[in-house]
């Protein structure tokens, strides 16, 4: 069990986000994450990289409680993500938005930058695995374009690559395909499974795209108004009750 | 349009042919001009330190701060205070100051840079007013003279450097002024150029650009934005004990220990180019060169500029910066250096390594 979550719940004011929420990810696994808008998955994200303080609840990475683990030092655990609506660094080129995603791998401090101290070997070092992370992703030949006014697809790809250069053992991707034509999601379905092979990953994933998510998933959680109302395989979860009532309304 | 790889010989020509002219014309200046014009260059050198040490906050992190003549002014009264009162030799009070405005640096920061925005510029504009008024407190007057301020606090006798020769007389000391400031300007510069060309200088652009991805990718917010700002105070208090040790004199009333000290170093910086290294170079040239040459028009002007600007009764050169600065906030953002790279790039273009 890479991750481990028990009874998680965020309240913000009067409004219950996440309303006693468990569940866990084997190592290895890429777990899916559904449920209608609104259902507390994003929020669930937040949670994991320590954007939101839970009231409530406990989760443990690999065996370490992570609510003891400040913001920062997330990513040094191994823990990387994307968002939703893109956070990149807009004045930045692609390559340089990667670079800062491999902070954690580097070392150079205040004193060491201002003396030149190994600095310049520590940038070439990063640049290159950098550049290898874009070409991983289709995106060598933007390199040194600004990572702004490029399609919303693209930005979706660096946003990857740029969780990648932290070298994580684990992954959130926050609905990678949303935006995308069909034929890209499939091209995109097929990245995230190689990637999985490739870095050894486990995966977290939130996604609308239900045919990608029950053709890559391993498990799928489902969530309704921050609760869990499903878990199981992808086709133990297509054919329950509560999910379907969920995404359809009504009485089945 | 041309093409130039980077790293090849072309490139490499250019690279040295500009740093040859800019040898050249650092050479050149206080060996074949004026006294006036040496002592312009020295003071200018001053200004671009402090907006140097801006940039590195506001520039490149994003943090504003109306609060830099503070900083300014603890250099400057520190050196002053160090020489009277204690007797140090003018050279070590660089590192005084530099210590003791680090550390008021860190300790304002760290419950400061907490808010942000325009609720940040009020409070460091706080910090400036309130700077000035402490000088003039009863109860410190024993350590800052109060309203009168510190004066001469000037080098006794002019240190002999290797190559300059013994120098003498005003002439020697505007000499002397010109090398000291531009040796603490390359400094200054290397500094900055090596914290931006680094991990530390990424992190420092991805807080500017979004501060909670910077803080998923692992860079410590707080302590960052308190340690640069720690950086950028001490590199503004170098700036401070040039103008003291040039001048020999500091009050509270010193131009650029006053709130207008702040406004001036923001308007270098800006006008220069926010955000790149050379920025506050171009725009401290450009303010002190357009400071001298205005200086003269104002009430004696007749025709046109005399209409324009008969009404000042000081210099218009801040006025006339602050029509510049909108203009180049219309037209370049990233300042005048923005705009030369925008033009360069028509006809050149280098590529970069790697593709």
């Amino acid at each position: 069990m890479l991750l481990d979550v028990r009874d998680v719940s965020v309240r913000f004011g009067g409004i219950v986000a996440l309303d006693g929420l468990t569940f866990s990810i084997n190592q290895g696994d890429i777990c899916g994450l559904i449920g209608p808008n609104g259902a507390g998955k994003t929020t669930m994200f937040n949670v994991v990289s320590r954007i939101y303080d839970p009231f409530k609840g406990n989760i443990s990475f690999d065996g370490q409680n992570l609510l003891d683990v400040p913001a920062h030092r997330i990513a040094e655990l191994g823990i990387a993500r994307t968002f939703q609506n893109l956070a990149l660094f807009p004045t930045m080129t692609l390559v340089e938005n990667v670079m800062v995603g491999a902070h954690c791998q580097g070392s150079v401090g205040f004193l060491r930058a201002m003396t030149r101290i190994g600095a310049r070997k520590e940038n070439h070092l990063i640049a290159e695995k950098s550049r290898d992370l874009l070409r991983e992703l289709g995106l060598d030949k933007l390199a040194h374009h600004p990572a702004s006014g490029l399609p919303f697809g693209t930005l979706k790809r660096l946003e990857i690559a740029r969780a990648l250069a932290a070298s994580p053992r684990f992954l959130l991707l926050d609905e990678p395909a949303a935006g995308l034509t069909h034929s890209e999601v499939d091209e995109l379905a097929d990245t995230i499974v190689s990637l999985r092979e490739k870095f050894n990953l486990t995966i977290l994933l939130v996604e609308h795209h239900m045919a990608m998510v029950m053709r890559i998933s391993d498990q799928v959680v489902a969530m309704e108004f921050g609760r869990k109302i499903a878990e199981g395989t992808p086709k133990q979860v297509q054919n329950d009750e509560n999910v379907i009532r969920a995404y359809l309304g009504g009485d089945v | 349009m041309l093409k130039i790889k980077e790293g090849s010989v072309v490139h490499w020509a250019v690279r040295v042919a500009c740093v040859l002219a800019i040898a050249i014309f650092i050479v050149y200046i206080p060996t074949h001009s004026e006294t006036a014009r040496i002592g312009q260059f020295a003071s200018a050198f001053t200004l671009i330190i402090a907006a140097m040490s801006l940039n590195l906050v506001l520039g490149y992190t994003g943090q504003i701060s109306i609060g830099h003549s503070a900083f300014f002014g603890i250099g400057g009264y520190t050196a002053a205070i160090l020489i009277r009162d204690h007797g140090w030799s003018p050279g070590y009070t660089f590192y005084a100051a530099a210590i003791i405005a680090f550390i008021v640096g860190c300790l304002i920061a760290m419950p400061v840079l907490r808010i942000r925005g325009a609720y940040l510029a009020l409070v460091t504009l706080a910090v400036a007013v309130l700077f000035p008024t402490l000088l003039r407190w009863k109860k410190l007057e024993w350590l800052t003279s109060g309203a009168k301020g510190i004066d001469s606090v000037k080098y006794d006798k002019l240190p002999v450097w290797p190559f300059l020769g013994e120098l003498k007389g005003r002439d020697g000391r505007a000499v002397f002024a010109y090398w000291l400031g531009l040796l603490v300007l390359v400094i200054a510069f290397l500094i900055c150029r090596g914290l931006i060309k680094s991990r530390v200088g990424r992190s420092l652009i991805a807080i500017r650009d979004n501060e909670t991805a910077a803080a998923v990718m692992g860079v410590n917010v707080t302590r960052t934005k308190v340690l640069i700002f720690g950086i950028s105070a001490s590199l503004c208090a170098l700036a401070g004990v040039l103008s003291t040790l040039s001048t020999g004199v500091v009050t509270p009333d010193g131009q650029y220990v006053t709130l207008l000290g702040s406004i001036i170093f923001l308007l270098i910086m800006v006008v220069g180019g926010a955000g790149t290294l050379s920025g506050p170079i171009i725009g401290g040239l450009v303010y002190v060169w357009l400071d001298n040459t205005t200086r003269g028009i104002g009430t004696d002007s007749r025709g046109v500029v005399g209409f324009i600007f008969g009404w000042t009764n000081q210099s218009p050169a801040t006025l006339i910066l602050g029509l510049a600065l909108i203009v180049i906030m219309l037209f370049a953002p990233t300042g005048l250096v923005g705009l030369f790279r925008k033009l360069s790039r028509r006809i050149v273009t280098i590529e970069p390594q790697g593709q």
